[in-house]
């Protein structure tokens, strides 16, 4: 199935490599150098506008870039990538929007089932027993048959997280997958999260749940006008911030 | 003049049903809803491709599609009509029988306007469908069949239905190219009986107004369904038909 030549298990999972992006004249994204390792959890956070949809987005190629390179599992995203092989690289790259975009037209099941069957060629039957797995693993095993319409936001984003595991991906993508949810349904997404991660699952979360990142986190990247400021481990992060603008984002976050 | 219209429906009502037919071609009412219904059948296909090509990022597909469409919505009807029963004998050396003439010229004008309805049922869904499909893997064609599509055409089906009642009503344009449709008889009627003008097109209106009135109240129908459905509050029955259709492997 994995077309990719399989990395050495050492090597990072996700590589940016002097990357830049800009939207027309303005920087979005400047000079990133960062890894992801394998089996590895980093929390992406920053100030709202300073780039960590735009960095999330470019791994799977929802944006493009304009300068250095990104690899995901060994193989380079950007550059020649087209058509088909482009299709395979993000279906190995599970991404969880902030607007859950579940396909309103299909049941709860029939979203975690419909990309197996139409990418991957899985049986109906394969995948149906892969989609009730999933959905029973988030929770959510008596709602097999209602439309998105008919869930909470909590239970809709569950959905999507099942449909991205669905097409079985080496890491998961979240961007901000909570601040779409009434307080009281966070806690349930941040759940499923929190199962993922203890199962070794490597995950790139966008998010501004510190909880989340002091207890999961294995490094929690800190973004400002573009750039990753900070990358250290939620202890010394949280204790210890190196820049000023760190420092006036978690004092404005506890407030 | 109510025993007059009772007198002419009870002789004409055959002529006002299917013309001729079986004597000579199938015309009157039965002609109007054959011509209305093949053309936008046909329309509708036409309308997706068109659309998705205006769409299209490749000016080879973009440019052809917007110009059709905005030939097609920029000139009269009828104009379109006779353009095509004078030109296309000269250009093909065929004599083309006006069903024919009439039936191209409709899908080519109604598949524009049906185009830009399409268009707009794709654009309306917002790029964060088309994005969750990529994100999943799926390619253009994949996504467009099976997230985009199935949500687009569902939510436009009472716009697509408003377009199929115009339909009918441009079919009476046929007239001027002699294709023996509703209008067609009823002026057949008129030329017989002379002296009721009045009474003859009366009834004509009054058929027009029946069907096409029931059309646009069905529309209406629709719509509220489909508002229902969306809002999630009902519905269910109409969304399982829409998953069983697009689900199958
Ligand atoms: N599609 C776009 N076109 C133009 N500018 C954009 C676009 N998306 C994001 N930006 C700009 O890029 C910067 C980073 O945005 P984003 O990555 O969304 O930030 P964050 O997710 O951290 O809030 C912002 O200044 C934003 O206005
Ligand atoms: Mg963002």
């Amino acid at each position: 199935m994995t077309q990719s030549q399989p990395a050495q298990a050492g090597a990072p999972m996700i590589t940016f490599s002097n990357v830049q992006k800009r939207y027309g004249a303005v920087p979005a994204l400047i000079d990133i150098n960062a890894e992801v390792a394998r089996g590895e959890v980093v929390v992406v956070c920053g100030p709202s506008g300073s780039g960590k949809s735009t960095l999330i987005r470019t791994v799977n190629r929802l944006e493009e870039i304009q300068a250095g390179s990104i690899q995901f599992d060994g193989q380079e995203v950007h550059g020649s990538l087209r058509g088909k092989q482009l299709n395979r690289l993000r279906s190995r790259i599970g991404f969880v929007f902030q607007s859950f975009n579940l396909f309103p037209h299909l049941s709860a099941l029939d979203n975690v089932m419909l990309s197996p069957i139409k990418i991957n060629g899985a049986s109906r039957e394969a995948a149906r027993a892969t989609a009730m797995r999933l959905l029973d693993r988030v929770g959510l095993s008596n709602k097999i048959q209602s439309f998105p319409a008919q869930l909470s936001g909590g239970q809709q984003q569950r959905v999507a997280i099942a449909r991205a595991l669905a097409m079985e991906p080496p890491a998961m993508l979240f961007d901000e997958p909570t601040s779409a949810l009434d307080p009281e349904m966070v806690g349930e997404v941040l759940a499923v999260m929190r199962s993922l991660a203890s199962e070794g699952m490597t995950m790139m979360c966008v998010t501004h749940e510190m909880g989340f990142a002091r207890d999961v986190a294995d490094r929690v990247w800190f973004m400002d006008a573009g750039r990753i400021l900070e990358a250290a481990t939620p202890d010394e992060f949280f204790r210890n911030p190196q820049h000023e603008r760190a420092k006036r984002f978690l004092a404005d976050l506890r407030h | 003049m109510i025993a007059d219209i009772i007198t002419i429906v009870r002789d004409n009502w055959l002529l006002l049903l299917v013309g001729q037919y079986p004597n000579g071609p199938l015309g009157g009412i039965a002609a109007t809803l054959i011509l209305s219904v093949l053309s936008i059948a046909l329309a509708f296909p036409v309308s997706v491709l068109l659309a998705l090509a205006r769409l299209s990022k490749a000016p080879l597909l973009y440019w052809p599609a917007t110009a059709v469409v905005f030939i097609a919505r920029g000139v009269p009807l009828l104009m379109l009509i006779l353009w095509t029963y004078f030109m296309v004998p000269i250009i093909t050396g065929y004599n083309v029988p006006g069903f024919a003439t009439m039936l191209v010229t409709l899908v080519i004008y109604e598949g524009a306007f049906l185009s830009e309805i399409v268009r707009g049922g794709i654009l309306a869904l917002g790029r964060g469908q088309m994005e969750a499909a990529k994100a999943l893997g799926h390619g253009g064609a994949s996504a467009m069949l099976y997230i985009i599509l199935p949500q687009a055409l569902f939510n436009v089906l009472p716009s697509i239905l408003s377009q199929f009642v115009s339909a009918i009503k441009e079919t009476t344009l046929g007239y001027v190219i002699n294709v023996p449709e509703l209008t067609f008889a009823a002026n057949q009627i008129n030329n017989q009986l002379l002296t009721k003008p009045f009474q003859v097109f009366f009834i004509l209106a009054l058929i027009y107004y029946v069907v096409c009135w029931s059309l646009t109240r069905a529309a209406t129908l629709l719509e509220r369904r489909i508002v229902t459905k969306r809002s999630g509050l009902s519905g269910a029955p109409l969304a399982l038909t829409a998953t069983a259709a697009t689900v199958e492997p």
